[in-house]
Parts: C-alpha cells; sequence; structure tokens
C-alpha cells in the first residue's frame, strides 16, 4: 500500500484556495470564472437532481461498448493481419492511409450519414478506438521471437491451438496497451460526438451549460469527465493486474 | 556492457521475421473501395458523393479561394500550439525531473488535468478566453504538452548520476549544469516526446477549429457539414488526411537528423 501523497493533496488544495480567493476578491477580468465553491454547490444540485448520473452512465456505457467492439475488431483484424505475410503486403497500407486521417475529421461525415444519433456516436467511437488495438495487435504478433513459433511447430500445435497458446501470450503486453490507449481515446471521441451530434451524456451537458451561461456547471462537467478518465485508466489497470498477475501485461504507473 | 550485449545479439539475430508492407500492393483495398464507391455511387448522393465528384467540390460557388487561408490558418495554431507545448514541456518535465518532492507535489495536479478530454476543455476556453487564436492555443497546448513533459521527465530520471557528479567537481552553476548537462542528455527523449505530441497537436487544432468554427480547415469541414456539401466534406477529410501524413513523416525524418546529429554517427 502506497502512502497518501500528503504534499500532492496539499498543492491541489492550495491551488482551489487561490482560485477562490481570486475570483472573490475579483483580481483581474475574469466574469465568467466561477468559485470552487459555485462549482461544488453547482455539482450538489447536478447530483441532487440526478442529471450528472445520467449523463455520465449514457457517456460510460457508450464508452465501453464502443470500446469492446473496437477491441474486438482490433484484435481480430491484428491478428489476421499479424500471422498472415500476404494479407499484410496487400492491405497495411491502406490502413497506414486510412489511420493517419484524423478521425475529427469523420465526424461531420458520419453526422451527415447517420444524423444525430446514438448509432453515428458509436460508429465514431469504434473508428477511433479501433486503430491503437490494430496497429499494437499486429507490432506485438510480429515481435514474437522465431523460436516461440519452432517451439509451436514442434510441438505439433494445430494453427489454432498455436495462435491461443503461443502467439496471443506473447503478443498480450503489446495489446494491452493498445486496449489501454483505445480506452482513452474511446471517452474523448464520445464527448466529442456528444457536444456536436448525439444530444445526450457528458458532452451535451457541456454544451448546454455553456448556451445555459451556467459555468459553474460547465467546469461540473469537465470534472466530472477528466474523473471518468482517471477512474476507467485506474480499473484497466486493476483489471489487468488481476487477470495476469505474473506482471507480463503490467506496464510501469506513470505517478 | 550488458546494454552493448544486448545490442549486438539484438543485430546478429533478427527478432521475429521481416516484414514487408509493400507500399504499392498495400493501397489495393483503398483503390478498390474507392473504385467501387466511384461505380456505385452518384455525384448527388447525400451520403456517399462518388470520388470524382470531392475534387471539384472544392472550388464551387465562390468557396474556392477558402482552401489556402485555411490551410495556412490550421498550420499557424498547429505550429505555434506544438512549439509552447514543447518549450513548457520540457521547462516543466526539467522541473518535475529533477526534484522528487516537485514531483510528488504536483503529480497529482498534472495526473488529473491529463485526464481531461481535450474536447472538454473546449467550452471552457471559449467562455473564459472568446473566440480567438488564443483561445486555440491554448487548447492545443492544454493536449500536446503532456507527452512532451512525461518523456523529458522520465529522460531525466535516466540520467547517468556520473554525470551529474562530474558536473559537481566541476563546480559548474546551476544554469551552465542544465545548458551543458541536462538538456543534452534529454534530447533524445524530448525529441521522442515532441513525436508522440505532434499528432495529437494536429487533431486537438482540427477539434478546436471544428467546435468553434474560428478559421481554419477544421471550420470549413464544419461549414460544409452544416450546409449539406458532403463531396466538399470528404474532399477536406482527403486533404487532413494528407497533411497529416506529411506532418508526421516531416517530423519522423527531423528527429531522425537531429539524433543522428546528436550522437554524432
Amino acid at each position: 500500500m502506497k502512502a497518501l501523497n500528503l504534499a500532492g493533496v496539499g498543492v491541489l488544495l492550495v491551488a482551489a484556495g487561490l482560485w477562490e480567493v481570486v475570483v472573490q476578491a475579483q483580481l483581474g477580468d475574469l466574469q465568467f470564472l466561477p468559485a470552487p465553491s459555485e462549482i461544488a454547490s453547482a455539482a450538489r444540485q447536478a447530483v441532487a437532481d440526478g442529471e450528472l448520473l445520467g449523463r455520465t452512465i449514457h457517456t460510460l456505457v457508450v464508452t465501453l461498448l464502443g470500446w469492446g467492439m473496437a477491441s474486438v475488431a482490433g484484435l481480430g483484424l491484428g491478428l489476421a493481419l499479424g500471422l498472415s505475410d500476404r494479407a499484410y503486403r496487400y492491405s497495411m497500407t491502406s490502413f497506414e492511409v486510412t489511420r493517419a486521417i484524423p478521425p475529427i475529421t469523420f465526424v461531420p461525415a458520419a453526422l451527415l450519414i447517420f444524423g444525430f444519433s446514438l448509432k453515428m456516436e458509436l460508429v465514431l467511437v469504434v473508428f477511433g478506438g479501433v486503430w491503437p488495438v490494430l496497429v499494437n495487435t499486429i507490432g506485438g504478433v510480429h515481435a514474437v521471437r522465431p523460436e516461440l513459433h519452432d517451439v509451436g511447430e514442434m510441438l505439433r500445435l494445430n494453427k489454432l491451438a498455436k495462435v491461443r497458446k503461443v502467439v496471443l501470450p506473447a503478443a498480450l503486453p503489446a495489446v494491452v496497451v493498445g486496449l489501454r490507449l483505445a480506452l482513452s481515446l474511446c471517452l474523448v471521441l464520445a464527448i466529442v460526438a456528444e457536444m456536436v451530434g448525439n444530444p445526450e451524456g457528458i458532452g451535451n451537458g457541456l454544451i448546454a451549460a455553456r448556451q445555459a451561461l451556467q459555468p459553474a456547471l460547465m467546469f461540473v462537467y469537465v470534472l466530472a469527465a477528466g474523473l471518468l478518465g482517471v477512474a476507467l485508466n485506474a480499473l484497466f489497470r486493476g483489471a489487468v493486474r488481476l487477470l495476469f498477475p505474473s506482471g507480463s501485461a503490467n506496464e510501469e504507473r506513470v505517478w | 556492457m550488458t546494454a552493448e550485449a544486448g545490442v549486438q545479439s539484438q543485430r546478429s539475430r533478427p527478432v521475429g521475421r521481416t516484414h514487408r508492407s509493400g507500399v504499392v500492393t498495400g493501397l489495393a483495398p483503398l483503390a478498390l473501395l474507392l473504385v467501387v464507391w466511384e461505380v456505385v455511387g452518384s455525384p448527388d448522393s447525400p451520403f456517399y458523393p462518388a470520388p470524382s465528384s470531392w475534387w471539384p467540390a472544392l472550388f464551387t460557388r465562390g468557396q474556392d479561394e477558402d482552401i489556402i487561408p485555411a490551410i495556412l490558418d490550421t498550420s499557424r495554431t498547429f505550429g505555434l500550439g506544438l512549439s509552447v507545448a514543447t518549450l513548457v514541456g520540457v521547462g516543466v518535465g526539467i522541473g518535475v525531473g529533477v526534484s522528487v518532492r516537485a514531483d510528488r507535489a504536483f503529480g497529482p495536479m498534472f495526473e488529473f488535468a491529463r485526464a481531461v478530454p481535450p474536447a472538454a476543455l473546449v467550452p471552457v476556453a471559449t467562455l473564459l478566453l472568446g473566440f480567438d487564436e488564443t483561445m486555440k492555443i491554448v487548447v492545443v497546448v492544454m493536449a500536446a504538452v503532456w507527452p512532451i513533459m512525461l518523456n523529458t521527465r522520465a529522460g531525466i530520471r535516466a540520467i547517468d548520476p556520473i554525470r551529474l557528479d562530474m558536473a559537481r567537481s566541476l563546480r559548474m552553476s546551476p544554469s551552465r549544469t542544465v545548458g551543458r548537462v541536462l538538456l543534452p542528455s534529454v534530447t533524445p527523449a524530448v525529441l521522442l516526446g515532441v513525436r508522440v505530441a505532434t499528432p495529437v497537436a494536429l487533431v486537438i487544432t482540427l477539434l478546436v477549429e471544428y467546435l468553434t468554427g474560428v478559421n481554419g480547415l477544421g471550420a470549413l469541414v464544419g461549414d460544409a457539414q452544416r450546409t449539406f456539401q458532403p463531396a466538399r466534406v470528404y474532399a477536406l477529410i482527403v486533404i487532413a488526411g494528407l497533411i497529416s501524413l506529411a506532418v508526421n513523416s516531416l517530423i519522423r525524418s527531423i528527429e531522425q537528423r537531429i539524433r543522428r546529429l546528436h550522437l554524432g554517427g
């Protein structure tokens, strides 16, 4: 168990205190900057009327659903391209080119095709999330040492067993990194889609609060988005540690 | 010693088989898709206009002079944003890399700030800063600074303590130590951070422009979508993709050149 980071918590509190003082004393021209106390009371209200919870659940569900679909697609396609040199030769450049297009620019196309709907949000999340999984799976499969392939041959494993018992475990650390990158990307894309397309979730909460000129409520949604990001990341790390206790798939934590 | 041995064994025995991508053959599926699209789609389809109608759509109805200024606007926000993010990221990265105490103190704040999706910052930034270039750059910096900062910090941590002891025994002043020891040692890590931050900065530039309508390619795509010009949307997507490919390969070649210069090889 790690000791509580007192200094870190202290800095957060001091920053919030300074912020409160600056706004209350009206230093500078910050008429739209709400004080932390105002944000706190807006948060209490948003929690009380259930709006915050409902919106957060929507964003969470779409993110996880899209991430799941992107993971399955990326893993399947990545394994196919990683294992078959012919498939790789005859398609990889196409994927590289498509991947280079910033997913943001697909938002307008998705809006034109699917309208303001949940489908548009999901399509965008899946489309954006599939790339890290795909690229990392291919990289992981390609990095499997030739000796391991030889072991598979020697044990006379059939193709499926070889993939399951040799290739997948060896490629796992790279795949896990791709899955984690995809998860935070899916959250970002879900929020973008909600801001411009599907009028639900945290993203729409932000826009609605912005248009209603309720900056305190807007900050509540920014905080909610950040907390959701932190929580998803922590959950992912926890799940990886639980599923693969050997540590081969664990990454070093950042902070 | 062990590191050198590791490099040698890697060189004598390549890990994995070689995988040739085949630049031309690899484009086959994309080309096939476009051909099928061209045959099936019609120029007036509201969803899937034929690819041959994309390029002309860029230059119709008095919109033909918007493209170049938009590309320049996007380039400026992207370039300034990435530059500021590099300066801030390297500065803060050195700070928290050198001082473990500062790292622990500011770690939680940075971790939270990093977790906030950049898109969520856009409404806040427009409210506080208005719809202008400064707002765009602030959002880009908020998104692109993290990879640079984290890599700088990791680079500082990885510096051989002997180098710092050397600086101390030569009685270098702190500023000289930073300039002569820390910065050169950390350059490869910073370059890696900048390379990771480059696509992020570009995507976020387009995102801000799209969400706020403040100039640039992103705003142009948004306009085309709101006025139902699908062919124009697809044409702009292609342009954004080409720019992204060009920028990424440019930054990669710059990185390699500096690395070679730096390592003297």
